[in-house]
């Protein structure tokens, strides 16, 4: 089932001067088992609208339902922590939510949480530090003495091992180096393929498009566009109002059609793809 | 979490904030004095308080302050206040005066009663005089007023600058930190802790993994801080100007006659022991 807002708003500290309305009507349905994307500036209400996913946040209006978990504005849900076991949350940095003595009761501290026993508990998180490349001698370490990167990918592995439906990834690779942010989003890519939906927010325009399968894009609070990520990438006017940049092999490949290289945008998804269409358009001249 | 406003400042424009932040300070000061003044009699004490309280709501008032907010900073105090409610009467300061006997042998003494109520109106006289300064008063401010009254300090060596500093900046993280801790909380909700209900123990569990982060990220916070001070050449010992210079104004001098004239009044009524209670009894009898 899919996950559906209808008309929903959501504003922060609402009936003082500090009132800032982050959500304006959103209406937006993400499908299950896509890939999606949230993008648009910061402070257009990314985080805001993903911290609604599994109730953290209450919209002020609307409704809001998540494979059938119906969250309605002002009205408490019992069920809560039933969804947030089925909506694993990776926020922004989550390398700072850890505080366990070692690495693997950290990861352990979730599955716990929402009542699953030691053993298997311990065996999710074994499978989840193993999915992101955790080495077995860093388990019993404190995650303290690991470098950021490994912190990062042990606090992942915290929500993967809770096996949720849906996987919100809040600007995960961000700070990350070049080498460990495409680990992991090639560990995202598997989860997906897996049968997970995952939602991610990000500023990175290479990966929306190598990656997510749509692309949901935020303005001062409303979507102003929902669509897939190549859709997006063609539409030049939708892009320089909202202020995005283009991945970078797209707008090489927009280079090379100006001068006449025969190219189809749709299929470019990363170098390795482009390089293929361009010794295909060759072959043709 | 995020109606927690405690020592946080709201950007109206009133009179109450235009005031000079050492005509606030030194207010605060001389009205905090004057609640631990004792008067003639017990109904005397509280026509006080009652009359410096509807003073300290006017204030409010006039600070755009709503009540709801000072009840909200009262929450977590009910549990003290219970707390002296049992002290006073397992132990009354005298054990002369009326009592009523609760059961055989249980003596609870009126006065260990009034002296409890005592404490709560004097708390929340002191509450309010607090929410007026920090939520009128910028940090910059309250810190440059703080200064200004240490400076005759300089000549005995005593370091002015750099505790007015470490003030402002303690001030100046409070909300941060508050954030810091909104987001630890939400991060470890997502991973099934519910800091709401639950268990004693669990309970403690859930505080130990929002304290943990909260804690290393303030050191590493302040780590970071102190590197970027030194990097910017920050020499507490140094001469420095101001970027904000305060000037005195007439309304600044007219709030201070007026915390004058209480201060002159109370103490008038302290020293003559005026009993308005009595008076008004004997004047209506």
């Amino acid at each position: 089932m899919p996950i559906s807002f209808t008309n929903v708003f959501y504003t922060y500290s609402p009936k003082s001067p500090l009132a800032f309305a982050a959500l304006k009507d959103i209406n937006v349905t993400i499908e299950d088992h896509s890939f999606t994307a949230l993008i648009g500036q910061t402070g257009s209400g990314k985080s805001t609208l993903v911290q609604h996913i599994n109730g953290l946040l209450r919209q002020s209006e609307g409704t809001i339902d998540v494979n059938g978990f119906i969250l309605e504005a002002g009205k408490k849900n019992k069920k809560i922590k039933e969804l947030r076991k089925n909506v694993g949350l990776v926020f922004q940095f989550p390398e700072y939510q850890l505080f366990e003595e070692t690495v693997l009761k950290d990861v352990m501290f979730g599955p716990k949480n929402f009542g699953v026993n030691e053993k298997e508990a311990r065996e999710a998180a074994i499978d989840a530090l193993s999915k992101v490349y955790i080495d077995k001698s860093l388990w019993d370490k404190s995650p303290f003495e690991l470098s950021g990167g490994q912190r990062r990918r042990v606090a992942i592995a915290g929500i993967i091992a809770l096996h949720p439906q849906v996987l919100i990834l809040d600007e995960p690779t961000a700070g990350l180096d070049p080498q460990g942010a495409k680990e992991i989003m090639d560990l995202f890519k598997m989860i997906h393929s897996s049968g997970t939906t995952v939602i991610m927010v990000t500023h990175d325009m290479n990966n929306v498009l190598e990656y997510c399968s749509n692309v949901i894009v935020m303005k001062d609070g409303r979507a102003v566009k929902v669509s897939t990520p190549i859709e997006l990438f063609k539409d030049d006017e939708t892009i320089a109002s909202i202020g995005l940049e283009e991945p970078m092999v797209i707008s090489f490949a927009k280079k090379l059609i100006k001068k006449e290289i025969n190219i189809s945008l749709d299929e470019v998804k990363n170098e390795a793809s482009l390089a293929l269409l361009i010794k295909k358009g060759r072959e043709v001249l | 979490m995020t109606n927690f406003t405690l020592g946080k400042y709201v950007p109206y424009n009133s009179l109450i904030h235009r005031l000079d932040a050492r005509v606030k300070l030194l207010s605060m000061v001389i009205f905090m004095v004057m609640i631990f003044f004792k008067f003639a009699s017990i109904p005397m004490n509280f026509i006080v308080y009652g009359i410096l309280f509807i003073f300290m709501y006017i204030i409010m008032r006039i600070a755009h302050i709503r009540l709801i907010s000072l009840f909200n900073q009262m929450k977590p105090l009910w549990i003290m206040m219970l707390f002296l409610f049992v002290i006073n009467i397992l132990m009354p300061q005298s054990k002369d005066g009326n009592f009523f006997e609760l059961w055989k042998g249980f003596k609870i003494y009126y006065i260990s009663i009034i002296n409890t109520l005592y404490i709560v109106f004097r708390l929340i006289i002191m509450l309010s005089l607090t929410l007026v300064l920090t939520s009128s008063t910028k940090p910059l401010e309250l810190t440059g007023a703080l200064e200004w009254y240490m400076t005759p300090l300089k000549v005995i060596h005593f370091p002015v600058h750099e505790i007015a500093m470490t003030i402002s900046l303690a001030l100046r993280f409070i909300p941060t930190l508050l954030e810091e801790t909104d987001r630890i909380m939400k991060a470890q909700s997502s991973r099934g802790v519910d800091f709401e209900h639950g268990k004693f123990k669990e309970k403690i569990n859930a505080v130990i993994s929002l304290i943990v982060p909260l804690f290393i990220s303030a050191f590493q916070r302040s780590d970071e801080l102190a590197n970027a001070m030194e990097a910017r050449g920050y020499d507490p010992s140094a001469k420095r100007t101001r970027y904000r210079i305060s000037k005195w104004k007439v309304k600044d001098t007219i709030t201070l006659l007026i915390t004058l004239i209480f201060l002159g009044g109370t103490i008038c009524l302290m020293v003559f022991n005026v009993d308005l209670y009595a008076l008004i009894m004997s004047l209506c009898a």
